[in-house]
């Protein structure tokens, strides 16, 4: 149960913070860092899978129709968490479901290197459906760096925030 | 028939994510084609409502600007006024008889905005409440804004100029050179002219303003000035860099344009297409 108001707190939480404050810093006139998807990366490592992908795909949408974006988040979202796992065994092992971790635990460089993995995989998808232009290839490439460099950043401060001090 | 099953249990997940993921781009790819019905997007209820409470938050920072800006649109218009004052004395009789204006302005609060996508959309805090539809035009007091897309009853969503869908009927101030004004995606500040014909005059500083062609605009708004034009298509044809008078990455208030004559004049224009 406990979970549950966690994952749910977390969902409402960080829209809230993405569409009323991330969605309007505006840095340099285009970089808007994308903290949502700490949620996606946040969640707990034993789930249902297909319970997993709705809520995505959910909370996807919900950041779309925000942004008026048509399905591109929600594209990326799913992408995002069907890829996880494979992300999870090569940041902490084979046996990263055995060890019975949690992600906020663990230390802070193994942390950083999921959420540049995770961080490049959703923005590549976002933005390539964004763009939607083959001859923008080095708009798209632009925008993934600098776009993702600031969602990095911010993530990590946030995690950086709520991580239990000893562990 | 077990052989199915088997396989549709053992890849449930990889199936889901495929269909997710289908559907996710046939939204994506909806969204980017101009005037098709969508489903996502930003003129719901819960949506709009949001929205307009995060604007009214984020608009107490900004009051001092939009004060300059409103007081100085107050001052060209009063001078307007003033000019129009001596004209009227000449010719009474059209003010008097003319049972309503052509153009009819309704003010609009921008709730969102955008400017760093490819396809650009803008939300406003009116809808078919205040009788408002799709292809109405937006302007401020300093140039074209867009056109109304879809409407819910209390908020619409406006393409942005600054959206590569759009191609919009513009003339060179002072001549009867026209042209399509369109976006390229990269600079918010400057919009294409494109399809100007060699012989045209043009000269790096002149206006740009709204066609007669158009029945979204009323003619002569000023939208921007050329800044740059060079030759394309062997050179027969300009593609002229127009500057633009609008600072789109910055807007308070807006005004929609209902033309009274509008599907009139669309009834006109098919009448020949039918035959």
């Amino acid at each position: 149960m406990n979970d549950v108001l966690k994952i749910a707190f977390r969902f409402v939480g960080l829209l809230t913070l993405q569409v009323f404050f991330f969605d309007q810093i505006n840095f340099l006139g285009f970089i808007n860092p994308m903290v949502y998807i700490l949620f996606i990366v946040l969640y707990p490592f034993e789930n249902n899978r297909l319970l997993f992908l709705l809520l995505a795909f959910g909370y996807g949408l919900i950041m779309d129709s925000f942004q008026d974006t048509g399905g591109a988040h929600a594209a990326a979202c799913v992408t995002l968490t069907m890829i996880r796992p494979f992300f999870l065994k090569l940041v902490y092992g084979e046996s990263y479901l055995m060890k019975n971790l949690k992600l906020l635990a663990t230390s802070l460089d193994r942390i950083l290197l999921l959420l540049l993995l995770s961080t490049f995989t959703h923005h590549l998808i976002y933005f390539s459906l964004v763009i939607f232009n083959t001859s923008q290839v080095l708009e798209i490439i632009k925008m993934i760096c600098s776009v993702g460099g600031a969602t990095i950043i911010v993530s990590a401060l946030i995690m950086l925030i709520i991580k239990p001090r000893r562990y | 028939m077990q052989h199915i099953i088997n396989f549709l249990i053992k890849y449930r997940n990889l199936l889901l994510y495929l269909v997710l993921f289908s559907i996710s781009i046939i939204f994506t790819v909806q969204s980017h084609s101009y005037h098709r019905n969508t489903f996502i997007h930003s003129t719901g209820n819960v949506t709009g409502s949001i929205l307009n409470l995060r604007q009214e938050f984020y608009a107490y920072l900004d009051l001092d600007k939009q004060n300059d800006y409103l007081s100085k649109e107050n001052a060209r218009l009063r001078m307007r006024l003033l000019a129009a004052g001596d004209t009227l004395l000449g010719r009474p009789a059209t003010m008097m008889f003319a049972d309503s204006l052509p153009f009819t302005v309704v003010p609009a609060r921008v709730i969102k905005n955008s400017y760093d996508k490819l396809d650009n959309f803008i939300t406003i805090d009116i809808g078919a409440d205040q009788d408002i539809s799709s292809d109405m035009g937006v302007i401020t007091s300093n140039g074209i804004v867009g056109i109304v897309d879809i409407t819910s009853a209390r908020f619409s969503r406006v393409i942005s100029v600054l959206n590569s869908e759009i191609s919009l009927n513009a003339q060179i101030k002072g001549t009867s050179t026209i042209g399509s004004l369109t976006w390229d995606g990269t600079d918010p500040y400057t919009m294409s002219l494109i399809d100007v014909p060699r012989l045209a005059q043009v000269v790096p500083g002149d206006t740009i303003i709204t066609g007669k062609q158009s029945t979204t605009f009323p003619p002569d708004i000023e939208i921007g000035v050329i800044k740059d034009a060079v030759l394309i298509d062997n050179g027969s044809r300009y593609k002229i860099d127009v500057r633009l008078f609008n600072n789109m990455t910055d807007l308070g208030y807006v005004y929609v344009i209902k033309n009274r004559d509008a599907d009139a004049l669309q009834i006109i224009d098919t009448l020949s297409t039918n035959e």
